[in-house]
């Protein structure tokens, strides 16, 4: 019983970190730059899910993605899509809360980029993009990957979001930190400390990774 | 502005509370000298379009912006080589690969200018490394050649002796030299010492904060009296080519043929190999004058002239004598009776002459 949830809680993790990884580098370089109109109001949206109580977050995603909420209703009448309690809503709440960690960690890294690199990369004839991907990406990929290791963390143990837009279905929303709790609720301590102890492992696992990749990062700029 | 100027700028730039406007024609080998904080170095980031400005930049008769128009090319279609202070190489990529970045086709064959300019500079025994393991001299050689092989149509070069010592900066000139020699690409470059303003370029932009101080060929701008007034309390330099004939060790001389003829004798600086050519340089402060030819004197170079103008500044005299500036007081100017077209001596110390680049 175990080993599908834990399998399940990997996929859901993963999957949300590849959802965000594309918009949350794209933002990330967004606010690594200066001078420009409303950067404060989206380094505070970013940020938000960071402070929020999780299931305010969820709260929020309910209203937005249920299926007679606006954007739920849509999906469902066009692809006959169902988000709200099902893998997909747990995936979605996982993201919206490990974003702002991958964003954080990305921005600082594109911060650390001196700008007169890609500066002289468009000089020696690359546009716009071809000088972030030529030059920026690979100088800040430790960051992103960093950044993204977190945010796999994050997306482990994620729960007041999920529980709230995505529910506890056992088989079908239930993650690692769900089944947790529903042990725990039914009083089998023993499952609840072997889910416990196996979520320690993962998060210690990934909080490992994204150290070494920072610690090599901060190396190489140093030298 | 001269039409048939190679550079013509006309710009404003402004970032903050700095403000500076810029309206000059310069010829192929341009300076743009001035202290720090004068904007030297964001006038060069406009030329390259790596910042906006309102005005007009025009290279070899091609415009590259224009407000009135509302033409501004983006830098990867100026086709400028910058070279930044430091040099700015990637740091993720190794020497060759810097080099090859701004290639149009990185790998295609006959790229025998990739291997002549690798000689020339020197960097074959680099292209392996990556830029933390260079030298700050090494790093400004690839930083050059990487901007030189993505064929520029000129070269915009920021500070290229800053912060090295004195023998890899004259180095690094004579690479310049050299360059600009084998290939006569069109230069422009950014410093605050006259004497590299003098050792790479024939045309000056003299810049102070807020404003532009003169513009045109180097000589007449920096021996403008508002010019000479600026510097005032700082060294004047005479900057001079030359060949080097013979070094004599025992002597602790080197025996170098100044252009016009006349040998001087400068320390001994055995790396510079017979034959090759130098520029040297000494300070306005440092030249002595004399009426007749000097006998007896300790000094080892005496160089013949004629007083051209005198050019008063304060309570110093600038006695122009050819290619040459010499600091005089005016009661020395009175004593020696010093006026147009009287024939005097140039004389100086051994120990005063200093290579620029070579």
């Amino acid at each position: 019983m175990i080993v599908p949830i834990v399998l399940f809680t990997l996929e859901i993790a993963a999957a949300s970190t590849l959802l965000i990884l594309v918009p949350g580098v794209a933002v990330a370089w967004c606010l690594s730059r200066r001078g420009w109109r409303g950067r404060m109001v989206v380094e505070t949206l970013v940020s938000l899910p960071l402070v929020l109580p999780p299931t305010a977050v969820g709260l929020g995603l309910l209203l937005l993605v249920g299926r007679a909420r606006p954007v739920g209703g849509w999906l469902y009448q066009t692809f006959g899509v169902d988000i709200a309690f099902t893998w997909r809503a747990v995936v979605l709440a996982s993201a919206v809360v490990a974003f702002p960690l991958l964003v954080r960690s990305a921005r600082s890294a594109f911060e650390e980029v001196d700008p007169r690199l890609p500066a002289v990369a468009r000089t020696l004839g690359r546009g716009p993009l071809g000088a972030f991907f030529a030059v920026e990406l690979p100088l800040a990929w430790r960051g992103i990957g960093a950044g993204a290791v977190l945010a796999f963390a994050r997306a482990l143990g994620e729960f007041g979001a999920t529980i709230l837009v995505a529910g506890n279905i056992p088989g079908r929303t239930q993650t690692l930190a769900l089944a947790l709790y529903q042990e725990v609720q039914l009083g089998r301590d023993r499952e609840a400390l072997e889910l416990a102890a196996i979520a320690a492992l993962l998060a210690a696992g990934a909080i490992a990774i994204s150290e070494l990749l920072v610690r090599r990062r901060e190396k190489t700029l140093a030298e | 502005m001269s039409g048939s100027s190679f550079f013509e700028i006309a710009v404003r730039l402004r970032q903050g509370s700095f403000d500076l406007t810029v309206e000059a024609g310069l010829g192929e080998a341009a300076a743009v000298l001035g202290p720090s904080g004068a904007g030297k170095t964001t006038l060069l980031e406009a030329i390259a379009g790596l910042r906006r400005s309102a005005g007009r930049i025009a290279v070899g008769g091609e415009v590259l912006q224009d407000s009135a128009t509302g033409l501004f090319l983006p830098p990867e279609r100026r086709r400028l080589g910058y070279v930044p202070q430091d040099g700015a190489l990637f740091p993720h990529l190794s020497v060759r690969r810097n080099l090859l970045f701004g290639r149009p086709h990185p790998t295609a064959p006959g790229d025998e200018d990739v291997a002549h300019l690798v000689a020339t500079l020197e960097l074959e025994p680099l292209l392996d490394r990556y830029p933390r393991h260079l030298s700050g001299g090494e790093r400004r050689r690839v930083a050059l050649a990487r901007a030189l092989l993505a064929r520029p149509r000129l070269l915009l070069l920021d500070e290229p002796t800053a912060g090295l010592d004195p023998l890899r900066a004259r180095k690094a000139l004579a690479g310049i030299r050299r360059v600009q020699g084998e290939l006569g690409v069109p230069l422009l470059v950014v410093t605050h010492q006259s004497e590299e303003a003098l050792a790479l370029a024939s045309d000056v932009l003299l810049l102070e904060a807020g404003g532009v101080r003169g513009a045109g060929p180097a000589r007449q701008v920096l021996r403008a009296p508002s010019a000479l007034a600026r510097e005032a309390g700082r060294h004047q330099e005479n900057v001079i080519a030359g060949t080097i004939v013979q070094h004599h060790p025992e002597g602790g001389t080197t025996e170098v043929r100044i252009n016009g003829g006349e040998a001087v004798t400068i320390p001994h600086t055995p790396d510079l190999l017979e034959g090759s050519e130098v520029l040297l340089s000494i300070d306005a402060e440092d030249l002595l004058l004399a009426t007749s030819r000097p006998a007896g004197l300790s000094a080892r170079n005496a160089v013949a002239g004629e007083v051209d103008e005198l050019i008063a500044v304060g309570t110093s005299v600038y006695v122009a004598v050819g290619p040459w500036l010499v600091h005089l007081t005016p009661a020395a100017v009175e004593e020696l009776r010093l006026a147009h077209g009287v024939r005097v001596w140039l004389v100086a110390k051994t120990h005063s002459w200093r290579v620029v680049a070579g």
